[in-house]
């Protein structure tokens, strides 16, 4: 460990939550590092779980319906592409309910704490939704978003199925990832040089997100936290009045989930892990030092 | 071929409100102005809806 700085920095951030709805967040950190922001960003995408469907059993064969009229199993797609694209389907989570398949007391085979079940019974002309698909108990386990498009099926088509979800992460799966487009970048100081501006509001009009506005003749800052850093007022100001710079002690941070769980379960479940693995890897060390 | 459940770049469920934009489209509304409404905010899930081209129908004869 010598030449090694051991010593510990602390950090003292604040946050300021800028945005938090069902599935979407917006965090300020103040005076936090990027690798910590950066950590929770990871943690997110590769380390929370959620649930998934991840097996399918399709009925082969004749499929009647009561009237006795005799349907075929077949469909535009390949069973194997129908279930990636049932497997991409958000799975409404709870993580304080679920365990992994592997470590349930069922030891695998398939249980309510570990697993649910779907049926999925189709007959065609029609187009298969994915509201379509019957969760075997508990209503609650609803696919969250019941009007995506599974496949469409042609006259005297049917699909008849069972899916089963489990939970795992994204490190096994992109489709155990609950997060999706999450990023963190500097948040913008930008700064008008009145004495320069000649009012002529270039800026203002190649602005993409109505940063500036208008007070009179003056051109004001408005919104600099719509602020995406593209530069394009430095570009079209010829006068070199318009500075915008990256504030280091602002991180903005945002993220969306696939509604599987909620934005803030999500960010509450991902600083948990997190605090797991460092509290693990500091005994790990103290065990070493021994 | 059928539109993607998710976005190929950023993994945002998009599938489900293709049909609206489909259908909002094809009454008048711009593209833009509808995707917008929709919450599809990002280039990258736009591009799908865009450049989608819907072949299922045509395939589904010979499933």
């Amino acid at each position: 460990m010598r030449g090694l700085d051991t010593s510990i920095r602390v950090v003292h951030m604040k946050i300021e939550i800028q945005e938090m709805t069902h599935n979407k967040g917006r965090i300020v950190f103040l005076d936090a590092d990027p690798s910590i922001v950066n950590a929770i960003r990871r943690t997110m995408i590769s380390d929370v779980p959620k649930m998934a469907i991840e097996k399918i059993e399709y009925h082969l064969g004749a499929i009647m319906d009561e009237g006795g009229k005799e349907f075929e199993s077949v469909s535009p797609l390949f069973d194997e592409m129908i279930a990636h694209r049932l497997g991409l389907l958000p799975v409404p989570t709870d993580l304080d309910v679920f365990v992994f398949r592997s470590k349930c007391v069922c030891n695998g085979e398939g249980c309510p704490n570990c697993t649910i079940m779907y049926s999925l019974n189709k007959k065609g002309p029609c187009t298969v939704y994915s509201g379509d698909l019957e969760p075997l108990g508990d209503a609650k386990f609803k696919i969250k978003d019941d009007l995506v498009p599974i496949v469409k099926l042609n006259e005297n088509q049917a699909i008849l199925a069972y899916a089963t979800a489990e939970l795992s992460t994204g490190k096994d799966h992109a489709k155990y990832s609950p997060v999706c487009g999450v990023g963190h970048r500097y948040s913008a100081k930008i700064s008008i040089d009145s004495a320069k501006c000649d009012h002529d509001a270039r800026c203002i009009a190649v602005c993409p997100k109505d940063v500036f506005s208008k007070e009179g003749k003056k051109i004001v800052v408005a919104h600099p936290e719509r602020c995406n850093l593209c530069m394009a007022c430095v570009e079209s100001c010829e006068l070199n009045c318009v500075k915008v710079q990256e504030d280091p002690q602002r991180i903005v941070f945002r993220y969306e989930t696939d509604g599987s769980l909620s934005a803030k379960d999500l960010l509450m479940r991902s600083l948990k892990i997190l605090e797991e693995k460092f509290t693990g890897f500091s005994e790990q060390i103290s065990a070493l030092q021994e | 071929m059928i539109i993607p459940v998710r976005c190929f770049t950023c993994g945002k469920v998009i599938g489900g409100v293709y049909e609206e934009f489909l259908r909002r489209v094809q009454m008048g509304e711009k593209p833009n102005e509808v995707m917008d409404a929709l919450g599809i905010d990002r280039y990258c899930c736009r591009r799908i809806f865009l450049t989608h081209v819907e072949l299922v129908d045509e395939i589904a004869p010979y499933g």
